[in-house]
């Protein structure tokens, strides 16, 4: 039996601590915590190849999503347009440099370094291009998780194109359509990214069978 | 219950990988990052960041968060007056969905977290299985506070038509972003394992007292 000679491992939940041993998933399964319900690990179908495709859509879908004008209106004879980098560039002519700089952060920057971080990740396993310093990468990777903004964004431009119907004549471009399809590239990029197997098949290329698993 | 706590080990926040704890911080043996067995003073960082976002929240109620100028008169709305302007011209769903956004959500978890944290401290009526849940919805609707800022930085470049009309963003703005941005980092400084540990020690000592 192989199975028994391997080091026990454990997995702990992240919401209430409790402590199982690790269970053996196939891909497209999860197991969840029995006292608090919530998923303690996920083998997602897939992983790689999806996260991979979906990250390299997503960045090519980037540069017209961001530079492309969003919507436009007409009143009284005058038209103007805007993208989502010209709003950053009038906040700042504007003197708003904290909305400008929040806005830049949370709708361009970040959703960027994650989804090329989503493709070098996917990219580097794919490929079996492994390194070291992805266990650092990663790990940086996971400090940006809840700051990406784009899909409140999205509701932010729903919310004011009513407002703008009301009394303008509101057009939409082609900008705010390559938006929605990176808002769902980037969403489902990193749904798509199967940690707990990265941090394993890292573990796995890098690190000595560890010692802190035999504890039983 | 089993918990990795209870037998000497701690989950790394950042790989999911269950570490021996043998001196705090720990430094974990996958990713190399250092961690605590919980989220390092969690009470108490939880509870100044909320108090900050509660103070930051008064002034953003009080000035003006967006200035329209139309003819070159300025208009100035606030964030509750600019509901009632929703309300005014009939556009109900927008004025839902602005008011939920932007005071239901900010005040709910202000004091929401205001409440896990007392819980924990004190132990009164604990329920984790209902607090974590509480916790959870609390952490998910953090970043949709955000949307009146956007709905104010899209109005103010879009809007931009010269002398005709002209959109301006009023002070409370900054004061709404440092409440929503403050909101989330209280969300990510409480742990919500501290519930499952008081309740722990509660019934632990409820049985101790039952064998006295």
């Amino acid at each position: 039996m192989t199975q028994k000679k391997q080091p026990k491992q454990w997995v702990a939940c992240q919401q209430c601590d409790a402590l199982f041993d690790k269970p053996l998933l196939k891909q497209g399964q999860s197991a969840k915590c029995t006292r608090c319900g919530s998923v303690l690990v996920e083998r997602k179908v897939d992983s790689i190849e999806r996260s991979f495709h979906w990250s390299l859509a997503g960045l090519i879908l980037m540069l017209p999503a961001i530079l492309l004008p969003l919507m436009g209106v007409t009143l009284a004879g005058q038209h103007h347009q805007a993208s989502l980098f010209d709003c950053v560039l009038v906040l700042i002519e504007r003197d708003f440099f904290m909305i400008a700089s929040l806005l830049f952060l949370f709708a361009i920057a970040v959703p960027i370094v994650r989804l090329s971080g989503a493709l070098y990740l996917s990219y580097s396993f794919k490929f079996n291009r492994l390194k070291p310093s992805l266990l650092n990468f990663f790990r940086a990777y996971h400090h940006l998780d809840h700051w990406a903004m784009l899909n409140v964004f999205m509701l932010g431009i729903v919310v004011s194109m009513y407002k703008l119907l009301d009394d303008t004549e509101l057009s939409v471009n082609l900008g705010l359509l390559s938006f929605i399809l990176w808002l769902v590239c980037s969403t489902m990029a990193s749904a798509a990214l199967d940690q707990d197997y990265i941090w394993e098949e890292l573990e796995q290329a890098f690190l000595e069978p560890n010692t802190t698993d035999e504890i039983a | 219950m089993r918990t990795a706590k209870s037998k000497g080990l701690a989950l790394c926040p950042k790989c999911h990988k269950v570490n021996k704890v043998v001196s705090e911080p720990i430094q974990c043996s996958r990713c190399m990052g250092s961690f605590y067995q919980r989220k390092y003073n969690s009470l108490q960082y939880t509870f100044a960041w909320n108090l900050a976002a509660l103070l930051a929240f008064i002034p953003a109620n009080l000035y003006p968060i967006m200035v329209v100028y139309q003819l070159g008169v300025p208009k100035e709305a606030t964030i509750l007056s600019g509901i009632g302007e929703f309300i005014d011209h009939g556009l109900y769903p927008i004025a839902v969905i602005i008011f939920t956004a932007s005071i239901i959500v900010p005040l709910m978890k202000i004091i929401g977290l205001f409440v896990l944290v007392y819980k924990v401290h004190t132990g009164m009526r604990l329920k984790p299985n209902k607090h974590s849940k509480i916790y959870h919805i609390l952490e998910f609707l953090g970043p949709w506070s955000m949307l009146d800022v956007f709905v104010v930085a899209l109005m103010v470049t879009i809007v931009e038509l010269g002398f005709v009309t002209s959109v301006a963003a009023g002070p409370a703005i900054n004061y709404f972003t440092i409440t929503v941005i403050f909101t989330m980092f209280a969300a990510n400084s409480f742990d919500p394992r501290l519930l499952w540990d008081k309740k722990e020690i509660q019934s632990k000592e409820k049985n101790a007292l039952k064998t006295t």
